[in-house]
Order: structure tokens, then sequence, then C-alpha cells
């Protein structure tokens, strides 16, 4: 069945269909990671965006393999090159199709996907229509105006025990399930939603971490998560990842801008000046350098190649944030360090 | 860290002589390093013996030195260069195993020198099993499990032992087997029993085997800051136990999740970085996916072939990068030159799929052709495409294979069954044989242990092969070439031939469009056109108006034995020239190991298979533009007529494809020599059984049978026997049914001279004669060849320029051309012409010193014959280097058909010093009071007397066979007896061989015929205990010779030798 890919340049892309068989929108990117379709289509980062893999096969080895980020499926459509082929292998393998069609995802195969990153690449994200028709719509809203972080943070808090001594109010606007459990291998968690009376929290943290998520940080729906990360700011331990490097960032009065077609991809190197790492990518915002002056936070790493901020650190407090994904999955573990950093932050309590 | 300044000179070391493992990837590893290293305002200084190598050329090396790659070269070579450095991880296990030696012979003390790059304390680590497995346990990293029994411990031992399947190997070696599998304990109780009742004092080694799990490798670099980065990674298809030079690979791996690609990442970073490498490495993982274990199966502290597969792949530099570390850069102060725009710092992305597949020896061998943990293939082919399918597809269209154009194989179910679960060439083909039988792809797994994904994705294909039928043009065309079949396969199992499908898809408009090979999946702009060809949807660096005229050359593609290394130095100098003279030049090729294939070499470099469709699809978007064959071997010649078919003779630039064929069809040519009244072995050609017999009954003997059309001297042999002729010519005429079979006289006792020469159709000029050592027979390409001031002598070389000036106007050759000759007595026989480069054109350039592919090349484009004869200076000889020491199951004899895999150069101011070179390069020595063992024919005889006196005279040993001995008796020579494998008495030479190590065996065959298996066992002997063997009387002579001048050699720079002393 034939499907279309409706750009807001005008640009219409036919394909073959595959998962759910309605009709969806989003703003349009690309991931340059090769591995990890699985991990990456539950990101809830990529929420109210279809994914455009750049790496042509798609569902290569058994969606076993992978790992759930989240409970369920964020992108709003898939962009592939070849993901047919996995599709009528061995039926006790949970089909990718299946999963997509579940959760309501519509797919669209055998597109000329490097195309469409090299269209991304020189116009910037694009707004666009997963469609059974090639009829090119008249409206292309915003799908970044919306609440998003509202649909993927948790609705209610809990409580997960971690190791150690420490406690940790951790903030979800979106966290992958590996982020979660990178941090409860350091403390207890309280995860509480975005929305949370802060004020009323009823647990008692030492430290705060923000976690990933979807979206604009300056988005009014945020603002209540960076007024409380700006009042605590001044007597506890705060750490975050992508949009909680943001928030943070905003917090202490930076600013945060849309990059053209933001970073996506698993083969990132950042740089602290001597050293490098590989890391996972997926912000589509990046903090403005020059805003941070006069904010006490100091750029530590960046990309080596466009220079982004990726990572902030207090110059007196114990604060620090990185742009990127330390918690890998998908992609490499290079930033590990990170991890062992907030352990001995927390160790000076 | 920036450049280190103190790095002021550099000793580049190469590979040496192409042999199997070792191969073109090297030159392109060590030119870029020397071009890299230039960059940096370094000078330059390259050791190698190969000169078909592109690196061997002053463009590339500042001072060259052709010599044999020995401690002794180097030393000289540190002296007179004053070199302060030596970059050793260019130049494959030759150079590596030259550095351990050079420090451990204490050169690296005496002089004020410093390996660059890997130290040398890491690659030592890396390269002993013993060191190595115990820093792995240091780091804890899982390498497989072993353990040791002797007969104390072993009852408890096995008791504790939980290893199965595991691989036993006795301390010594039982006749070569390599060990066995054990499954269970009780097998091993059973075994160790038995064993240790009779070898009380003996040791059973174990392994836990890996056979069978999946086999993976990471390509990585680590910089003098410790930043390490995978460049990418490489799935095996074939599990472990087959070699990964001799597995068919696919990168970036398929089967694998994201969680298995880091944790061997992880494990690769961990890995690398303990062992403290500088620069590129590779290492090789043996992971087994049920329970999610791994295995460090070896690390290559130096660049490899997958590190050219790796970049060729990937569009990473990984030598250049490489280079760069060991000057002191670090990955962040080195840009992406693919990209330009971006860091080396960063892992590639890739938004396409390539497929590596072995290109084997087989159609020239007839040997074993089972592969396992030796490697047997000479060369390889990569094939690029958005699928797997479009990638596997177009590597098996790149192999030039009898099976890779049938892909059907006439076996029985059994037979194949046999042939899925035996790792061999053919696996690949019954697997597809078994699809297109509809055998399920869960069975196939099961024989196979190929990952299920690749068998399904094969099944694409051959379910729609399967459909198509005889003389029926498909409906679906457009479908099929989306599927990613190649017109080729569509021809042969329609029948219809492919001209006439690229007509179609001409009318249709069926045409691939052509995408970048940018590093970075398109995310960044990349200004680099390394293009593949796929069905999609937009095509990239499309010129919108031409500048330029453009100029298309054909690479060689995969390396075999009479095709390889000497036809890329070939393109790549002739697309250099090009660029110079203001075209826009464009290569295509499809073996990754190349320089050819480097992305900046060519204007635009198209990585596609050399087949009529690919060559027309680029020809046509490219239009207008012209064709140069000549570089591509034998591979261009036969697609030249069809090419013309399609795009007419204006395209072709050199000789035109009418003369071509009038040249390689043997029966034309041979009729035109007749009526030219050129003198040639008298010859009769056949096309059916009933003209064979009448011939054969004819004709004496002994007879050279050929195929009209050959490639490099295939299927081609000296025959003695009437029997045998009938054999041959039944095969030949069965194998290619409507060629015809050629019958001729083969002269005896000739001497064999090769003449390269450069023509504009008109005038000609001789760019070198090359005298054979061997007597004609010994196919060219395995024939020792010396060029040299004295020979031919002047009356012959009057007649050859005679005979040159008649080929050139009647067959109006444009570009290069390479004629074989016998000389007997005073008459010049006219063995074959060749209409395009030769093997011996990059040996006769670096001895002359003249760049005969630039003359070539303005005599083929521009009509201009510029440049003059050059009358060596010096003495200059080309050696052949054998894949015997592979194949244990070929005859060590040299015949018409070539089994050469690559050769050396070696030069000196006497014909002596360069023999004497040449020969120990080749480890042809006797040291003092050595022995030498000699079993020659009848007919070779009374040659040897010469030979046989002078080294007794020597005070060397002499040990005969019976008719030998008796023979030197008589004549007056004592030698020792020693009897024939076979015989009852003693010593036997196999004892002898084991006891007392012969520094020579000189063998000669009994009959020329290489049916005739006399002497056979003692070759195979001497290659099975590496002892050097000489197989021909006339270099045996040849070597005395070299003996009796006695003097020292010395090194010099290639140009010392183009001088009169």
């Amino acid at each position: 069945m034939n499907r279309y890919l409706i750009l807001e340049d005008g640009t219409v892309l036919k394909g073959v269909a595959f998962g759910y068989s309605g009709d969806s929108y989003g703003e349009i990117v690309f991931t340059t990671s090769m591995t990890g379709y699985l991990e990456s289509i539950t990101d809830p980062s990529y929420k109210n965006q279809i994914l455009t893999f750049a790496s042509p096969t798609v569902a290569n080895y058994p969606l076993g393999m992978g790992l759930f980020e989240s409970d369920s499926v964020q992108v709003s459509g898939v962009v592939a090159r070849d993901a047919h082929a996995q599709l009528v292998i061995d039926q006790s393998w949970l089909y990718f199709n299946n999963l997509l069609e579940e959760q309501k995802v519509p797919g669209i195969d055998l597109v000329d996907t490097r195309l469409l990153v090299r269209k991304i690449r020189e116009k910037g994200v694009m707004r666009a229509y997963i469609s059974s028709s090639p009829e090119i719509p008249n409206e292309f809203p915003d799908p970044m105006d919306e609440d998003v972080v509202s649909k993927v943070s948790c609705k209610e808090p809990y409580e997960v025990k971690g190791e150690g001594k420490h406690k940790v109010l951790f903030i979800d606007v979106g966290a992958k399930k590996s982020l979660v459990k990178e941090l409860s291998m350091l403390a207890d968690l309280y995860v509480v939603p975005y929305n949370s009376d802060f004020e009323k929290i009823d647990f008692d943290y030492d430290s705060i971490f923000i976690s990933n998520g979807p979206g604009d940080p300056s988005h009014d729906s945020l603002s209540a998560v960076t007024d409380f990360i700006r009042k605590r700011s001044e007597d506890t331990h705060i750490y975050g990842v992508c949009l909680g490097h943001q928030i943070i960032s905003l917090a202490l009065g930076g600013k945060t801008m849309k990059m053209k077609f933001g970073h996506r991809g698993s083969n990132h190197a950042v740089t602290d000046g001597k050293r490098i790492f590989i890391t996972t990518h997926n912000h589509g915002y990046a903090v403005d350098r020059e805003s941070l002056h006069d904010t006490g936070l100091k750029v530590t790493q960046w990309d080596i190649n466009d220079g982004s901020v990726e990572m902030v650190r207090h110059e007196k407090r114990p604060i620090f944030s990185v742009q990127y994904h330390p918690e890998a999955s998908p992609g490499p573990r290079d930033a590990r360090w990170f991890f062992e950093d907030i352990r001995k932050d927390l160790e000076v309590h | 860290m920036p450049l280190d300044r103190s790095i002021k000179k550099v000793l580049v070391i190469g590979s040496g002589p192409v042999v199997i493992g070792q191969a073109a990837e090297f030159d392109y590893a060590g030119s870029q390093a020397c071009l890299s290293l230039r960059e940096e305002g370094i000078e330059v200084v390259l050791l190698n013996s190969n000169p078909a190598t592109i690196q061997t050329d002053h463009s590339v090396a500042d001072r060259i030195y052709i010599e044999p790659i020995s401690v002794d070269a180097v030393e000289r070579i540190i002296i007179k260069e004053k070199v302060d450095s030596i970059l050793p991880t260019m130049g494959g296990q030759t150079a590596l195993n030259l550095a351990l030696r050079l420090k451990r012979e204490g050169v690296l003390d005496k002089y004020p020198v410093r390996i660059i790059g890997t130290p040398v304390e890491t690659i030592d680590t890396a390269e002993d099993r013993e060191k190595f497995h115990k820093l792995m346990l240091e780091i804890n990293e899982p390498v497989a499990p072993s353990a040791r029994l002797t007969t104390r411990n072993y009852e408890s031992e096995i008791s504790n032992l939980d290893i199965y399947p595991l691989i036993v190997r006795t301390s010594f070696s039982l006749g070569g087997s390599g060990g066995r599998i054990l499954r269970t304990k009780e097998e091993l109780t059973v075994l160790a029993n038995e064993f240790f009742r009779v070898y009380p004092d003996e040791v059973l080694e174990l392994e836990k085997s890996l056979e069978g799990i999946m086999e993976l490798e990471y390509e990585v670099i680590r910089d003098n800051a410790g930043n390490c980065i995978t460049i990418c990674n490489m799935e095996n298809l074939d599990p472990m136990g087959v070699h990964t030079g001799e597995s068919i690979v696919v990168t970036p791996s398929q089967t694998i999740s994201d969680q298995e690609y880091h944790n061997l990442r992880d494990s690769a970073i961990k890995v690398i970085s303990a062992l403290g490498i500088r620069g590129a490495c590779n290492i090789q993982f043996a992971l087994n996916q049920e329970t999610g274990e791994y295995y460090i199966v070896e690390v290559n502290p130096r660049t490899s072939r997958s590190s050219a597969l790796a970049s060729k792949a990937s569009g990473y530099p990984i030598a250049r990068t490489s280079s760069k570390i060991a000057v002191g850069y670090n990955l962040t102060e080195i840009i992406n030159p693919i990209t330009k725009n971006t860091y080396a710092a960063f892992e590639p992305s890739l938004d396409y799929i390539t497929v590596k597949i072995p290109r084997w020896p087989f159609d020239k061998f007839e040997v074993e052709r089972k592969i396992g943990v030796q490697m047997k293939s000479i060369g390889e082919v990569m094939g690029i495409g958005r699928t797997f399918e479009e990638a596997f597809f177009k590597a098996i269209s790149s192999l030039e294979t009898k099976e890779s154009k049938s892909l059907r194989l006439s076996v029985s179910d059994d037979q194949l069954k046999e042939l899925i679960k035996t790792p061999s060439d053919l696996r690949i083909y019954a697997i597809i044989e078994a699809l297109l039988r509809r055998w399920s792809t869960s069975n196939i797994r099961q024989l196979s242990r190929y990952a299920i994904y690749f068998i399904e994705k094969l099944k694409n294909v051959t379910d729609k092969l399967a459909d198509l039928s005889t003389g029926i043009l498909p409906e679906n065309l457009r479908e099929l070439k989306y599927t990613g079949i190649p017109d080729s396969l569509i021809s042969t199992f329609t029948g219809i031939p492919e001209t006439e499908i690229y007509k179609e898809r001409e009318r249709q408009n069926i045409f691939p469009v052509y995408k970048a090979i940018d590093t970075c999946s398109g995310e960044f702009f990349a200004e680099t056109p390394y293009l593949y060809s796929t069905y999609d949807q937009e095509s990239e660096f499309l010129e919108t108006e031409r500048k330029k005229e453009t100029v298309i050359v054909l690479g060689s593609g995969p390396n075999r034995i009479s095709q390889g290394l000497e036809f890329d130095y070939g393109s790549v100098k002739a697309v250099l020239k090009l660029k110079k003279k203001g075209f826009k030049t464009v290569m295509v090729n499809s073996n990754p190991e190349t320089v050819s294939t480097d992305f900046d070499i060519s204007d635009i470099l198209y990585f596609e298979p050399l087949s009529l469709e690919h060559i027309c699809n680029i020809i046509r978007r490219e239009s207008p533009c012209r064709i140069i064959i000549q570089f591509s071997g034998q591979t261009g010649q036969n697609l030249a007529m069809q090419i013309r078919e399609i795009f007419g003779d204006d395209i072709f630039l050199g000789t035109s494809p009418e003369s071509i064929e009038a040249i390689e069809d043997r029966k034309k040519f041979a009729e035109a020599l007749r009526e030219f009244g050129i003198q040639q072995p008298e010859f009769v050609t056949v096309t059916n059984m009933q003209e064979a017999v009448q011939a054969i009954e004819r004709t004496p003997l002994p007879v050279i049978v050929r195929s009209s059309f050959i490639i490099g001297g295939r299927a081609m042999d000296i025959i003695n026997e009437k029997e045998e002729v009938y054999g041959r010519v039944t095969s030949l005429l069965q194998e290619r049914p409507g060629f015809p079979v050629l019958l001729s006289r083969y002269v005896e006792d000739a001497t064999e001279i090769d003449v390269d020469f450069v023509s504009d159709g008109k005038s000609h000029v001789i760019s070198g004669i090359s005298v054979h050592v061997e007597e004609a027979g010994t196919h060219s390409g395995d024939a020792t060849m010396v060029l040299s001031p004295d020979l031919p002598d002047p009356q012959t070389g009057v007649k050859i320029r005679e005979l040159v000036g008649t080929f050139v106007r009647k067959y109006n050759l444009k570009g290069f051309s390479n004629l074989q000759l016998a000389l007997k007595g005073d008459e010049l026989y006219v063995i074959e012409l060749n209409s395009r480069s030769s093997r011996s054109l990059p040996f006769v350039s670096k001895a002359t010193g003249v760049d005969w592919i630039s003359v070539g090349i303005d005599a083929m484009v521009s009509g201009v014959l510029h440049a003059e004869e050059v009358h060596p200076k010096s003495y200059f000889v080309k050696i052949p280097a054998f894949p015997f020491n592979r194949f244990l199951d070929l005859d060590a004899i040299l015949g018409p058909e070539m089994k050469s895999t690559g050769e050396g150069m070696t030069a000196g101011r006497t014909l002596e010093e360069a023999l004497g070179k040449a020969l120990r390069m080749m480890n042809v020595h006797i040291r003092n009071k050595g022995s030498v063992v000699i079993s020659v024919s009848d007919k070779d005889k009374p040659g040897l007397l010469e030979i046989a006196e002078y080294i007794s005279a020597m005070g060397h040993k002499l040990v005969a066979t019976p008719g030998t001995r008796h023979f030197l008796k008589e004549n007056g020579i004592d030698s020792d007896v020693i009897y024939k494998m076979e015989d009852v008495r003693e010593p036997r030479i196999d004892q002898f061989i084991s006891e007392n190590r012969p520094d020579l065996i000189i063998n000669t065959p009994n009959s020329r015929s290489g049916s005739i298996k006399d002497g056979y066992q003692i070759r195979k002997l001497a290659i099975r205990k590496n002892i050097p063997l000489i197989t021909n009387l006339k270099l045996a002579e040849a070597f005395v010779q070299t003996l009796k001048a006695g003097e020292k050699s010395d090194y010099r720079e290639i140009r010392e030798y183009w001088e009169e002393p």
C-alpha cells in the first residue's frame, strides 16, 4: 500500500506503508544511529516528531533484542529505507510492524531517506504529515506549540529504591528508562511529574536531577520547573541531562535556541579541550553560549564540529549538566563518568 | 599535542611482494601514510621491494629504495639517509616483524632512530599469544578459556573442566592436523587416557571451541592523548572457524543489537587502551548471541586488510589519520578530509551497506576448495548498496568467476547439503542454489549457521530469479532492478544478452541514481564525490555544466592470479596524468584494497562492479566522455566489444575494440601472423571434437593447448601425452562451447622475451625489453626476468623493433602493448600480443626511470609520442612470489598456467648483484657448509654438472636421489644418497629434511607436463618444511652464477640505478 510523506516545503515522497494504517503529523527529524531502533522510537524526547532513520536497515534484528526506553512508542511516525525485510521472518518474534500497529504509529518504508536527510540538513527541521493521500494540506501547525512534556512525564510520583545512602528528587520531563536506572544505581529516587507542586513534595531529598525530554525548554509549561530549579540552585545539588540541562541553564539566567536540524545520532564527539567522548545526541535545542555570561555556569564541553554547548558546570555551586545522553541506549558509553561525577558529588554532602 | 617537530625524516616500510594475506591494501595504507607525512613537511624514505606498487613512485615518497625488506637494508638506509624515525605499521606483518627484529638485533639502539606510532612493546604484546592472554586476564577481558593436561593432573583437571565443545591439540603436531573438537567429558576422558598411556611425557592443550558462533571486527583508532574511536564494525557472515579474510563480511553489522554492538565497542576500547596502541588497529571478537558472552580473538596492532576495507566502507581515511597520530597529532586536531567540514574525531555513520566477498584462485588451481583458519584468497571485492541485496549482488558480479556468473550449482541435494555445511568458496552459491530449490530458510540456517536475516535477504532475490523464464524479457524489470538484481543475472536466467537488457532499460528509462559515501550519513555537507549507484530517488554530484572533457578509467577489479596491483599502478598514474592534462577524471573499481579507490585520486570515484551494466550506466551519466580500458587487465578487454555495441567506437581511447578482438582471438591472430609473414609456433585450431581428433593425431608433441580467449594464461598447459591432450581439449570445448581451442607446438629450450611498448598508431617507442631466466614455457608472470644493458643482443633488438613496428601499423595500436616472444637460435617466434598495460610495465618504469604511463596517456589522448627509448644503466630483476605454502595440494612447478601472486624487484650494478639480492629475498641462499638436495630430470642432468660441481667445490654438501647421484658420480662429483619417499630404503628424503634441514632443494620435474607427478612429493615436502626450492635448471644456473660472483651487495635509492655508476 502506498503512503506519502508530505513536508511543509511542498515535498511529497512516496513510500510503502507499514505499521498503523492511520495518518500522522509531527516535526520531521533524522537520526544517524545505526543501531538501537527500538530504543530510539521509544525515547520520549522524540515526542511529536516523525523519525527518519538515515541508516537504511531498520528492524534488521529482532525487536526482543532491543530495550524499551519508555512504555510506548513515542515517535509520531517512522520513515525508513529498508524496514520491510524483517517483517516476514520467524513468527515467534514480536514484530516491529505489530508493535507500531498496536501503538497507532504509522511507518513509511522504501523512502529515499538520504534525500530527506539532505533536505533537512539544508532547510532545517520541518513539519510533516504521513498520509495515505499525496494531497498537500493547507496547514502545518507547529507540533512543538503543544505542551509535549505533559504527554511523556509520569502522571503520579513514584519511589525507586536505589543503592547508596543518598536521596534524589528526579524530575521527569520525559525520562528514558535507562536514565532512571542509571540514577537509581547512585541513590534512592523520588520520581515526580513535571507539573508537581514542588514545594509540597513529601520526600526528603538532598539533590535534584532533571531528566531528558521533548520539545522547547522555554515552553510555558516548563516555567514552574524552571522557577523551582532557580530557587533551589542556591542550596541544593542539581544535575541534568538533555532537556534537564537546558532547564538548568534557563533557570540560572541563560537562554536556549532552536537549532537548524539538531543533533540526533550516536557518533558525535564532544570535547573538553583535551579529551573527546563519542556520545549519543538527541537535541533540537541548544543552550546559547553567549547567554551564559554572569550566570555562574561555565561551558566545560562542546561539540567538536559546531561548537554547541554540551556541558555546563557552575563555578561555585554543585550544579552540572550535559546536553547529550551519558546513559547511551542507543549509542556509545564514553560518558559514563558523568554518573561517577554525580556519585562523587553526592558524597560531598 | 601538535606536530612533533623532532620528526624530520621518516622511513616507511612497505610489505613487499603480494602474497596471500598481504596484498594491495598495504600499497593503499603506505601511500596514504607517505602523502600524509609529506603534507606535514616531513621527508619520507620508502623501502619496498614491490615494483607494482604506487608508493614506490617519487610522486608519493621523496626517496625510494626498491630493495629487499631486510634488517640489512634498513640499517644501510638509516646510515645513508640519516632517518630519525621509522613507521612500521603500514606494511603489514612483514614490516611489523621487521620492526621487532630491528629491536631484537639492536639496530634501534645502535642509531639515533626511533619507531613512531604504536610502540614496539605494544606490538610485541599484541603479537605474542601468551603475553596477550595475560594482559586480557589482567584487565578482565575474556579470551577463550584454555587448559593444559599432563599425565599427573589430567584426571582432576578433567573433572573440573567445563569448556565444551573444546579443541584439543597435542604439544607436537600429528601430521599437521589442526586439532580435534570434543563435545563431552566422556570423549575427553577416553582420549586423555589413551594419549597419556602412549605419550606419558607429552601435554594436551585444550581450548574452548568458538566454532559456529558469530565473528565480528572493530576498526579502532587511538591517539596520543588516549582518545579512542571505532571507525566501524564488520560482521562476518561466516561464523567462527573461517579466517576473516576468507569470510563474507558486511559493514556495518546488521544482526546485532545496540547492546551487543556497544558491549563489544566498550571491550575494544578497553583492550586497545590497555595495549597502548597509537594509531589504527583491528580487534576481532567471537560473540555468542544466545548467551551474550563474547571472546577476544585477536588484535592486529597496525593497519590491516580490514583497515582498508573499513576505510573504503566508511570513507574514513584510517591510514592517513593514523600517520598523523604517529607524528604527534591528536584526533581533535585532524580535519576529516572527506567532508573537509568536520574533525577526524567522530565515528562514521553509514547510510548504506557494504558486502565484501573474497576472491579465491580456485578457477586457476585445481586444489581443495575448503576454507578455514588459513587464508587462501588472493583478493576481494566490495559491493555497496542501500540494501543488503543490492550490495551483495554487486559484490557477486564483481568476482568474475564461473560460479558468480551462473549462480547455479548442478549438484544433488545431498551434495548441496554438504556444500552448505562445509565452508568453501562454493558455500554462498550452495545457499543460493538451495533457495532456488525452495529449501526453507531455517533449514539453510541450521546447516550454514548464517544469520537468518541474510538468508531471508537472499531469498528476496532468488524468489524473483526463480520466476524468470528463458527468452522472455521480464515485465517487472524495474522491480528486479530495485531489488538489487544485476543485469548479468537477469541475462543468465533469461538467456537474453546483457546488451539487450541494457537497451531495454534505456527504453524504459530504468537507471540508478548515485549517492555519496560521506562518513556521516548526509548529516554534514561533504565535498568529496565518492559514489555508488542505487535504485532510489535522488542523485548527487550531478554536474550542471561541463567545464572539462571527461575521461573514465576502468580499474582492474579484485586481485587475482594474473591480474593485480600492477594494473592499479597504471590506473592511478593514468588518472593523475589525465588530471594534469586538464581532464575531469573518473575512476571505476570494485576492489577495496586499492589506491585507485582512494577518494582523492580521481575527480569522481565510482565504487562499482566492472560489469557491462555498471560501466554503461556510468558512461551514460558522464556522457559526453571517453573511456580507457587498458589498465583493467583482461576485464576491460573482454568487455570492449559489448561496450562498443552500445556506445560505438569513438568512446574508446587507445587501441580500438576491433583490433583488440583481432588480437585476443587466438585463431584470428595466428592467421594474421601467417598473413603478415611473422614466425610463430605451428598451430591448429579446433572448434569441435571431430576436428580435434584429426589435429591431435597430426600435431607433434609437446603442444600447448589453450582456449581462444584467455585470461592471463588460464586454461593453458604444455602437454606431452596424447591421451592428456584429448582430455584437455574435450574439457575446454565443453567449458566454453563455440570458442575455438588452439593447439600449438611448444618451442623447446627457447628464451622468452617480454617487450613493453607505447605507440600512437603510427610510431612507437620501446619501454623495456625483459628477458626471462627460465626458458619459454614458464608463464611470463611466473618467470624471473632481467632487464639489463646487455640483453637482448643488438641483432635481436633490431628484429624486435621491426616486429613491434609491424604490429603497431597493422592493428593501429594506441597506448600500451606487451609482446611476448620466444628466441631460439636466431629465430624469433611470436607467442602473444596484448594491447593493454602489462604486468611488467611498472617494473619497466621503475627500471628505466621513465613514467611510461604518462608517455602512453599522451600517445593515446593527444597523439603525441615524445619519449625516447632508454638504455638501462643497471641490472634489474623481477622475481615472482608463489603461494605454494597455502596450497600443499598444488604442485610447485612452473608452466604456462600462472601461479604466482606477486613479485619483487631488485637492482644491481652487475647482473649477479641484482639476481643475488632477488634470490636471497626469496630465501634462496646457502649457509656456510650448508647442504643442498638435488633431484633432477634426465633432461636436466647434463646442465646440472656445472652447478653441482661449483656447489660442491664451495664446501657444501650435496645430497642426491639415486638417479641424480649416479649421474654425478659418473662425472666425478661426490654426493650423499637419499631415497624418495615411496622408497623402502633409508635415509628417505623426508627423514633427511626433518633431521638435517638442507638450505636448498633443486628439483626439476621429469616431464614438462603439469600432470606428471614425479618429484611432487619432494616439492611438497620442501614447501611444507619451508625449505627454499628451485624447480627450474636455468634458475639454478643463475643462482650459481650469483654465488660465483660472491660480491657483497649494496642498497641504493632507485634513482642511482638510473645513472651510470
